[in-house]
């Protein structure tokens, strides 16, 4: 397919990264990784998505460092404190297990699970400051996260 | 610190090698959670503060059509880290487990023995099982078995009600019966055991309902005092998790919220067990 207005061939791609997060919580740069894929996708001009696939770990863009990692965490923990009286605490007959970790759920839904960047001249357009995290909220696992680029 | 009740149910590397394990997981344990690399497994212990985890299989392939880990998968893992006893697994009710028993613990070097009469449909106190009793006495081997509610769909409740063990108990003072999940809901069935015969041990993974902390905040406050676990029960339990059921760090963090000393809560997450695996 083409893009109507260039006339170049559009390109979607979409990459599915894993990560070992080595934690109960944190917060890691994936800025790096994610700039990577859009190199390599052959992308000029569009737009990279990057999703997680987990319900309890989400994606945010904040400045990249480590106070502000911090802060992250520990205001997102004031927020949804472990010892909360959650529905989210029972038998959950589809996983053969108890849940009992909405905190992490609610950490994820309140701070997002994607986000967008245009892409110009093959290059992510961010500020300066601006760094992809993965965030950890029920960790340690090997989690997966989706980097879709497309455009022409 | 050791956790004394892990299954291997849920691992990359055991599902890229053998075929079956997968629909073991998924229709035998009935388990939904992704199949993590070990990696995941060793991190998991290390946020927990945990050293060595004893890795449960469980023979069921009579009674489910399938086995939950193999005696050779759990003797696999055990190779590859010393932070792994494996356990192994026998069907007491098929011809020559006890010699199965035997070659898993003189060959396989295997530690101890697991069983779980609601998943194998036998009962416990059935004469049948008596030779493996016998040879896991002879073979000088704790037997992890499983009491208390199964989730397991098709398996009758009153399988895991301890008393059924009373006779073996007794039949057999040698062996150390580790009774799992703390039996629950029969927990005073199961302290009082615990209370009289010498060769019975508790392990901590029960978690039938609410978060751990809230869970371990009643069954060992309200159903049975706390009191009764420093004083009286403090050389007969060990910590368990029951993982990937359950991560070890909340299980860990629910014995550590329990109003116990640090001398009680030492038996329990390292001494106890060590004893029992004759560290």
């Amino acid at each position: 397919m083409n893009c109507p207005y260039t006339g170049f061939p559009m390109i979607i791609k979409l990459q599915r990264l894993k990560l070992q997060t080595r934690k109960s919580e944190e917060a890691i740069n994936i800025t790096a990784s994610v700039e990577e894929v859009v190199r390599k996708s052959g992308v000029k001009n569009g737009l990279v998505n990057i999703l997680t696939t987990h319900t309890s770990s989400g994606l945010l863009v904040t400045e990249g460092i480590p106070c502000l990692e911090e802060d992250i965490l520990t205001h997102f923990a004031r927020l949804f404190p472990e010892d909360q009286d959650y529905h989210h605490r029972r038998y959950l007959d589809y996983d053969g297990r108890l849940g009992f970790n909405a905190d992490a759920h609610l950490k994820s839904v309140i701070g997002g699970i994607s986000c967008t960047f245009p892409i110009e001249n093959g290059e992510i357009v961010k500020g300066s400051r601006q760094t992809i995290y993965f965030m950890e909220y029920d960790g340690p696992l090997e989690r997966t996260y989706l980097v879709q680029v497309l455009g022409e | 610190m050791i956790d004394f009740h892990t299954h291997p149910a849920l691992i990359q590397e055991l599902r890229a090698q053998y075929p079956s394990y997968e629909r073991s997981a998924r229709e035998v344990f009935q388990i939904g959670n992704t199949f993590q690399p070990l990696e995941t497994f060793f991190l998991e212990m290390d946020v927990a503060g945990i050293e060595r985890a004893v890795l449960l299989p469980i023979a069921c392939r009579r009674a489910r059509k399938g086995d939950v880990s193999s005696n050779e998968q759990v003797a696999e893992l055990a190779r590859k880290s010393r932070r792994f006893v494996g356990f192994a697994s026998v069907d007491p009710l098929e011809k020559g487990a006890a010699r199965e028993l035997e070659a898993a613990v003189t060959k396989l070097h295997l530690k101890g023995l697991k069983l779980d009469p609601a998943l194998q449909d036998f009962s416990p106190g059935d004469r049948k099982a008596f030779a493996v009793y016998e040879a896991a006495e002879a073979l000088g081997i704790p037997l992890v078995i499983h009491t208390g509610m199964s989730w397991a769909p098709g398996t009758a409740l009153e399988r895991g009600h301890p008393l059924h063990l009373e006779n073996a108990i007794r039949r057999f003072p040698k062996l150390r019966f580790v009774l799992a999940h703390f039996a629950w809901p029969w927990v005073w069935e199961a302290a009082a055991l615990a209370l009289k015969y010498p060769n019975v041990y508790l392990d901590t993974a029960c978690l039938y309902y609410d978060s751990p902390k809230e869970f371990f905040q009643f069954v060992f406050s309200k159903q049975i005092p706390t009191s009764l676990i420093e004083r009286s029960l403090r050389n007969k339990i060990v910590f368990g998790s029951n993982y990937p059921r359950v991560e070890i760090k909340n299980m860990a963090a629910a014995v550590r919220s329990l109003h116990l000393t640090e001398g009680c809560l030492q038996k329990i997450f390292k001494e106890n067990a060590e004893r029992l695996l004759g560290m």
